[in-house]
């Protein structure tokens, strides 16, 4: 483990990135210097101080600390979405992929009118449907987004299925399900990984999207981009209300992807 | 497709910090240096817009067929809500107070130059009484019968609001002969006000002067009317100089325009109107036990959110009625002012317990949940909802706000699909509160109240009520308003959160901006480029 950090010199910065972020919305709670939800109502939009360091927003609360419990919402939103979307992608891909036939043709077509539609006018619409919530968020993005990993898995189990040593497992009567199990999954999961990591940059931006056009998280939960939407109204007269989630966003977002581009790197050998 | 994923993420990571980029130059950039002088034929308008079409019959349409500068009704309130004459020049009820004669102004004509008759006025309140079923909550007539310039209205019981009724845009007075070859809700309708419609859509209105204007010169050729719903925005442009007048800009932004007084004029008044929360009393809702009902409103540090979240554009809340009109504000006693410790007593007694311990009461397995719907085209709204949701946590309460569109507020309000819903609402359309306490609190048990989704029901207020109607003594009519307004504060029936200042700011290159506190008229002949 080491060597890959000493032969990958930027990697092992991004990973250390990531690993301190992690930690943050980890130990959010005992970070926090204030309590994120509760302020002091005769004490609104007061500047940056050292009380406040990135000062108070419309209803007192500390910004700092919701910036630091917001991690934890906005990483804990973002991971549930791309784990997610990693399992029913590969379940519908390797599905597909394997069997192929009818079950292939009707789960690749729904696949195609999936990616047809624009992505995140799609999820708005959702999202508008079913109501702002973190679930329905994660939803949203889900019913949007499965498509992709299912194609992608698909097409690395047709290239497997037809090897030598899938073959031979047919041949000696291992039940398909050891067969998926045993000898594909671990064969397209470096790939999946790869995919989903380059992926939660990508995916914190969408939920902090949905959430600025106020169809995510609902107040008061301190999630990045309903704390941009509630900073607009004051973005003359308090800048530092966007200012700081927006930095927020932008950092964490860099840091997962760069992270994710090295990953890569990383484990799959055809880069090098 | 590596490439498609690549530039999505660069893309990404360039928006973020484009965008991180903009909110630091906005923040920081004065917006001076770039102040254009006007142009003294063309006036811009920001405003907000709520109307898909311009026909005035439809919905509350016609409050912006009035606004835009487009309609005219035969009365008007002035500044201080007294009654003026507008088409009409005078009227008298006669001594049984069952018969109103209308004097229709002789000189007056509609855009199209069809002279105004009383015969032309009755077909035109007619339409509105065929078209919309709010017609009939102001009054019902029993005959409308047109002489020369004289319009007679009788009438079944005495009505002293008449006057009053005839103000409200719902009776804009249209050229009924115009249709059907014009299509109202499409080209806009046929009316009497100093501009005329270029082209409507709900984003952008042009208005064009109108050449057979009864009322003295129109000051501008044009006047463009874009609907920036956004408050943030709207200050924007008109800092920048997109638009000569802006209306109703948000607290946030109002000491921008203060602070820049060379530039710029603020009318800014006590408006009529209230935000208020109605609470569902319905059987089956946590609100219909009034204990819990008495704990909510008292939980709630109004002070507070008007003095400091809003920064004083609001004046905290009491009674139905705002203290901008004359209805015994101050001698109101509201049995439930802030008082936390009174509040968690009540829930104690109504036998709300934190029995699992996290954090929330609960009685018999059921949290005390309550649904707030708000929406979020005034932005003092979510405000409100966010401060109440955090001062009633403190107390147990479970307050989930349900962000919805403006549209579907009035549909969940009659059907009753709430806990909490906030509303901001003018008191006083007709120039009283009567119609107003009417609407929002009569009983509904026959469906023949349906604003009124709430169950909220008092047979003593209903009584007053009835009283009220029929009442012409002003003095009379004061008082039994006082003690209408009383029940509702004792019953706990809604949650008053304040009075909000209405406002109109324009470059002082215009003149002759005011705001009116009946909002109904914005543009009006009076603007015009200053000398």
């Amino acid at each position: 483990m080491i060597e890959v950090f000493k032969k990958n010199r930027l990697f092992a910065i991004y990973s250390a990135g990531v690993v301190l972020i992690l930690l943050v919305a980890i130990f959010a709670p005992y970070l926090a210097p204030q309590d994120p939800f509760d302020g002091n109502m005769r004490n609104v939009l007061q500047p940056p101080s050292a009380e406040h360091l990135l000062g108070t927003d419309k209803l007192g609360r500390d910004t700092l600390s919701r910036i630091i419990a917001g991690t934890q919402v906005s990483l804990f939103m973002t991971i549930c979405l791309v784990i997610l979307l990693a399992i029913v992608g590969s379940v519908v891909g390797i599905t597909s992929g394997y069997f192929g036939g009818k079950v292939e043709m009707v789960l690749m077509r729904l696949a195609d009118m999936m990616l047809a539609f624009p992505g995140v006018v799609l999820a708005i619409a959702i999202a508008g449907i079913l109501g702002g919530s973190v679930v329905n968020t994660i939803l949203a993005l889900l019913v949007v987004g499965w498509a992709k990993y299912a194609r992608l898995v698909r097409s690395l189990v047709i290239k497997l299925r037809n090897n030598d040593f899938i073959i031979a497992a047919q041949v000696n009567g291992t039940k398909t399900i050891n067969i998926l199990w045993r000898h594909i999954l671990p064969n397209i999961l470096p790939m999946v990984v790869i995919t989903g990591a380059m992926d939660i940059g990508t995916m914190m931006m969408e939920i902090a999207g949905l959430s600025f056009l106020g169809f995510g998280a609902q107040p008061p939960t301190p999630e990045w981009g309903l704390m941009l939407n509630e900073g607009r109204q004051y973005i003359q007269t308090a800048p530092w209300l966007m200012i700081y989630p927006g930095a927020a966003i932008f950092i964490v977002v860099a840091t997962f992807n760069l992270w994710g581009d090295s990953l890569r790197d990383v484990l799959d050998p055809r880069q090098q | 497709m590596f490439k498609w994923k690549k530039l999505f993420k660069r893309l990404g990571v360039g928006v973020c910090g484009v965008f991180a980029a903009s909110v630091l130059f906005a923040g920081c950039g004065g917006g001076d240096g770039d102040s254009k002088s006007g142009n003294p034929e063309v006036l811009k308008v920001g405003v907000t817009n709520f109307a898909d079409t311009l026909e005035p019959t439809q919905n509350y349409f016609g409050w912006v067929v009035m606004r835009y500068g487009l309609g005219e009704c035969l009365t008007k309130f002035d500044e201080k809500m007294n009654i003026q004459p507008w088409l009409a020049e005078k009227w008298e009820v006669s001594d049984d107070k069952l018969t109103w004669t209308f004097k229709i102004r002789d000189n007056v004509k509609f855009s199209n130059g069809t002279p105004l008759t009383a015969e032309a006025v009755k077909n035109s309140i007619e339409r509105a009484f065929a078209k919309n079923t709010r017609a009939a909550t102001f009054f019902e007539y029993e005959s409308m019968t047109a002489d020369g310039q004289n319009l007679i209205i009788k009438t079944k019981k005495p009505l002293p609001g008449m006057p009053g009724y005839l103000a409200d845009p719902l009776f804009i007075i249209v050229d009924t002969t115009a249709e059907p070859a014009r299509d109202f809700s499409k080209e806009g309708p046929i009316c009497t006000g100093p501009y005329v419609v270029e082209s409507f859509v709900k984003e952008r209105a042009v208005m064009k002067r109108n050449e057979n204007y009864w009322d003295g010169q129109v000051p501008y050729a044009t006047v463009e009317i874009p609907s920036i719903d956004d408050p943030n925005t709207r200050a924007m442009a008109l800092q920048s100089g997109d638009v000569d007048v802006a209306v109703n800009i948000a607290a946030g932004d109002i000491d921008i325009f203060k602070n820049d007084a060379d530039k710029f004029h603020i009318d800014e008044i006590a408006s009529l109107r209230v935000v208020l929360a109605r609470l569902n009393q319905n059987p089956d809702h946590i609100l219909s036990d009034k204990k819990v009902r008495e704990a909510l409103i008292c939980g709630c540090d109004r002070e507070t959110y008007n003095d400091v979240l809003l920064r004083k554009t609001f004046i905290p809340g009491k009674a139905p009625v705002p203290p901008s009109l004359d209805y015994g504000f101050d001698q109101l006693k509201d049995p439930n002012a802030y008082n936390p410790e009174r509040a968690a007593k009540l829930l104690d007694e109504a036998g709300w317990k934190d029995s699992d311990g996290d954090g929330i009461r609960d009685k018999d397995g059921k949290n005390l949940s309550l649904d707030f719907v708000v929406y979020n085209s005034r932005a003092e709204l979510p405000l409100y909802a966010e401060a109440v949701q955090s001062d009633l946590k403190k107390l147990g309460f479970d307050i989930k706000i349900n962000t919805v569109d403006y549209n579907l507020i009035d549909g969940m309000g009659i059907k009753g699909e709430y806990d909490l819903l906030i509303s901001n609402i003018t008191t006083a359309n007709t120039g009283d509160p009567e119609i107003f306490l009417t609407w929002y609190w009569k009983s509904n048990g026959d469906g023949s109240n349906p604003q009124n989704g709430s169950g909220y029901s008092n047979p003593a207020y209903d009584a007053k009520l009835e009283q009220l109607s029929s009442e012409f003594d002003a003095a009379n009519r004061r008082q039994l308003i006082i003690e209408l307004q009383q029940i509702l504060l004792d019953d706990a029936a809604s949650l008053f959160f304040g009075y909000p200042q209405t406002n109109i700011i324009n470059a002082k290159y215009v003149d002759g901006v005011v705001m009116y506190p009946s909002d109904y008229y914005w543009i009006t002949k009076l603007i015009r480029p200053a000398k």
